[in-house]
């Protein structure tokens, strides 16, 4: 171990105490040798072999300090054993002749270098008792004076040499603790970072992940037609189901075309109209705005369009059109997708033809039935017995009601394909329930039951009086067909601030509350209806709903079972109020 | 109906040979002459060319030519002016009774119809052709 090396180990931040005794050890064995060497500087034996002992003392101390941590404070006990020790063999080896006083400045050192300035007064003090102490004993051959003296010289260089040590010390330690903060300060700098490129990786991973999916998700879908535009309809998405529905690849249109330019330019137009967009170029494209109008003003809307394809051929198209936000909540462009609704349309014309045929292939049979049964019946050259006229009669009773029943059936049909038309003409509601109860009045005296009619003009309401009697009739007479001989049918007709409202209410059997909800469905009939026998197959109320709700209108039902049932059927009163004022004035 | 007893006469076309024969009843019911009866559209414009009737009482459904097709000959043929036209339809929508007034016809019944209004307005039909006369 070279002298430097040495040094190097010494000046580590935190030697052991062994360590540290270690110079002081070493040296005193030196000195041993010396004094062993030579017997003649030797002033006192005892004081040698005290000196001797005292240092192993020490050493053994520094020892048990380096291996016991938790007694590390005692770690100076140290150093004042190895002043002792200094004390014993500078006076057992010619005290202020000594050769060996320099060792006191290795304990010094200690104290010195420890934390803290009252480490240089334990030095001090340390210094003057192994200087003082000869006197003390009382043994020097010097004059007390002398020693005192030399003592107090010795020690105050000493002090301050141990003031400069500590000092140095000092700044050592603080030149090490800020090297060490920085090294912190560094340390969790570059955890920080690797915790952050960590989450960087772990974010890219599941950016990576999301734009698979996306991809995944947006090549599987073939069968809608999903296409992005900007502002002004400029095309950036095209999924491969908009390049299989149009025949065009996303090549040839993103960034190149315009999504209107795949429109019937007259269904634009005509949806242009419908907004009222004033004629002339107010808005940039008209024919885009009104594409995307309902989605530019915040709701989705759903509607059926006819694009034309590259190639000039048409398909029937149901489109949702949405807005695409960015951050800030700002529209910067919409998004359209649209299925295909060319089946759709087969299979509705498929049904109309159906429904046609059907119409047409039991109303020519019923014809020769009815026609048959009346040129019976009017044959003036054989009179029938009044047998055979009844016969007669239940015959045509139930041709009738087949053709009634038929007539309802092609109905529902045209309702559901949503192709029944109505003639619109703005009329008030009186003579068509009047009309209707007159109609009804037969068979509630037949039934036993009594009708009674409440009527206030309301208004007028614009529609088909033909399809509005029809269902006044289909409510009537349900209500005297639900109402036991002796109970009541009210009709009544009242005006209200924006609509006009007809009521049927009866005394009859009701309608179990769980049922009511099914109540308009096709051929649904009541429990009390088939407990109670009454005939009907379930087409009349469905009917009912389906020329109300053409009408802009509503229908409400109020039911008890065993006290009776009401129906309301509420129809919009025709506006502006002025042609209804004018109409009055007539 | 004083000097000249000309009868008026009809043409009945109808797929249905039981309607045929109703209208054929109606419209001896009617006092008017029944001088041919068509299975088809084809074989009723061939009898209307043949026989110059002076009503005829048509199915529109028919195979061949539709009634409404026939209505349109009529109508569009010079030499056919004295001939008027009567649909009788299975449809009962409101744009069937239209198209049946547009191609020409002046009178449009739903079936199934009563022989005996048939047969009332078959009489008022011609009364008032006699009387433009």
């Amino acid at each position: 171990m070279t002298l430097t090396a040495a040094v190097n180990l010494l000046a580590t931040p935190n030697p052991s105490p062994l360590l540290k005794q270690a110079p002081m050890t070493i040296l005193f064995g030196v000195a041993a040798v010396i004094v062993a060497f030579n017997p003649g500087s030797v002033t006192s034996l005892a004081s040698i072999v005290a000196a001797t002992v005292a240092v192993l003392v020490a050493t053994v101390l520094a020892g048990v300090l380096t291996a016991v941590s938790t007694i590390a404070r005692f770690a100076l006990l140290v150093p004042a054993v190895d002043l002792v020790a200094i004390g014993f063999l500078r006076f057992g080896t010619g005290e202020g002749l000594s050769s060996f006083s320099a060792l006191i400045i290795l304990p010094i050192i200690w104290f010195a270098a420890e934390e803290g300035r009252e480490h240089i007064w334990f030095a001090f003090i340390g210094t003057a008792i192994v200087l003082i102490f000869p006197s003390v004993a009382g043994q020097s051959d010097s004059s007390a004076l002398s020693v005192l003296v030399r003592a107090a010289f010795s020690a105050a260089v000493f002090t301050i040499a141990a003031a400069v040590i500590n000092e140095l010390s000092r700044q050592a330690r603080l030149r090490l603790s800020s090297v060490r903060r920085l090294a912190e300060e560094r340390k969790s700098a570059l955890e920080s970072n690797e915790l952050r490129t960590n989450q960087l990786a772990e974010s890219e991973a599941s950016l990576r992940q999301a734009q698979r999916m996306f991809r995944e998700l947006w090549g599987a879908v073939t069968e809608q037609a999903v296409i992005g535009t900007d502002l002004t309809g400029l095309i950036d998405a095209w999924n491969p189901g908009a390049a299989l529905m149009l025949r065009i690849g996303a090549d040839h249109v993103e960034d190149k075309r315009h999504v209107d330019e795949f429109h019937l330019s007259h269904e634009l137009e005509d949806r242009a109209r419908e907004l009222n967009y004033p004629a002339g170029a107010t808005v940039l494209n008209p024919g885009f705005s009104a594409l995307v109008e309902e989605a530019r003003l915040g709701s989705a809307e759903v509607r059926e369009w006819t694009y034309r394809r590259a190639d000039g051929t048409e398909l029937p198209v149901e489109l949702s059109v949405t807005p695409r936000l960015d951050d800030d909540g700002e529209t910067v462009g919409y998004l359209f997708v649209a299925h295909d609704r060319t089946k759709a349309h087969e299979v509705a014309k498929l049904k109309d033809d159906f429904v046609g045929l059907i119409s047409h292939e039991l109303r020519t049979p019923l014809s020769s039935i009815l026609g048959y049964l009346e040129l019976m019946r009017d044959d003036d050259d054989e009179k029938l017995t009044e047998t055979q006229l009844q016969y007669l009669g239940v015959a045509e009773r139930n041709a009738n009601r087949l053709l009634i029943l038929i007539g309802d059936l092609l109905f529902t049909a045209q309702v559901e394909s949503g192709k029944f038309n109505l003639e619109q003409h703005v009329q008030s509601m009186s003579p068509i329930v009047s009309a209707a109860v007159d109609s009804a009045q037969p068979a509630a005296v037949r039934a036993g039951v009594t009708l009674v009619v409440e009527m206030v003009d309301g208004g007028m309401v614009r529609g088909d009086s033909v399809r509005l009697g029809q269902a006044c009739d289909n409510l009537i007479s349900n209500a005297i067909k639900f109402t036991p001989a002796g109970g009541t049918v009210t009709v009544t007709l009242n005006g209200e601030a924006h609509q006009v409202v007809v009521t049927v209410s009866d005394t009859g059997m009701g309608i179990p509350e769980s049922e009511l909800n099914q109540l308009f469905s096709r051929f649904f009939r009541a429990s009390t209806a088939t407990r109670n026998a009454v005939p009907g197959v379930g087409l009349g109320l469905t009917i009912t709903k389906a020329i109300v709700t053409a009408h802009g209108g509503e229908m409400s039902v109020r039911s008890e079972e065993g006290v009776g049932t009401n129906f309301s059927m509420m129809l919009p009163i025709e506006q502006p109020a002025r042609v209804r004022s004018a109409d009055l004035a007539q | 109906m004083t000097a000249a007893p000309h009868k008026t006469s009809v043409l009945v076309a109808d797929d249905d040979a039981d309607i045929r024969v109703l209208v054929g009843i109606a419209v001896r019911k009617s006092g008017l002459e029944l001088v041919g009866a068509a299975a088809d559209g084809n074989e009723a414009w061939e009898l209307v060319n043949a026989l110059k009737p002076d009503l005829v009482v048509t199915d529109v459904s028919m195979p061949g030519l539709t009634g409404l097709d026939l209505c349109r000959l009529i109508h569009a043929d010079g030499e056919l002016s004295g001939t008027r036209v009567v649909l009788l339809s299975a449809a009962v929508d409101e744009q069937a009774h239209i198209a049946g007034l547009d191609a020409g016809a002046i009178d449009y019944l739903i079936k199934p119809f009563s022989p005996r209004e048939l047969a009332e307005r078959l009489v008022a039909l011609t009364q008032s052709s006699t009387a433009r006369q």
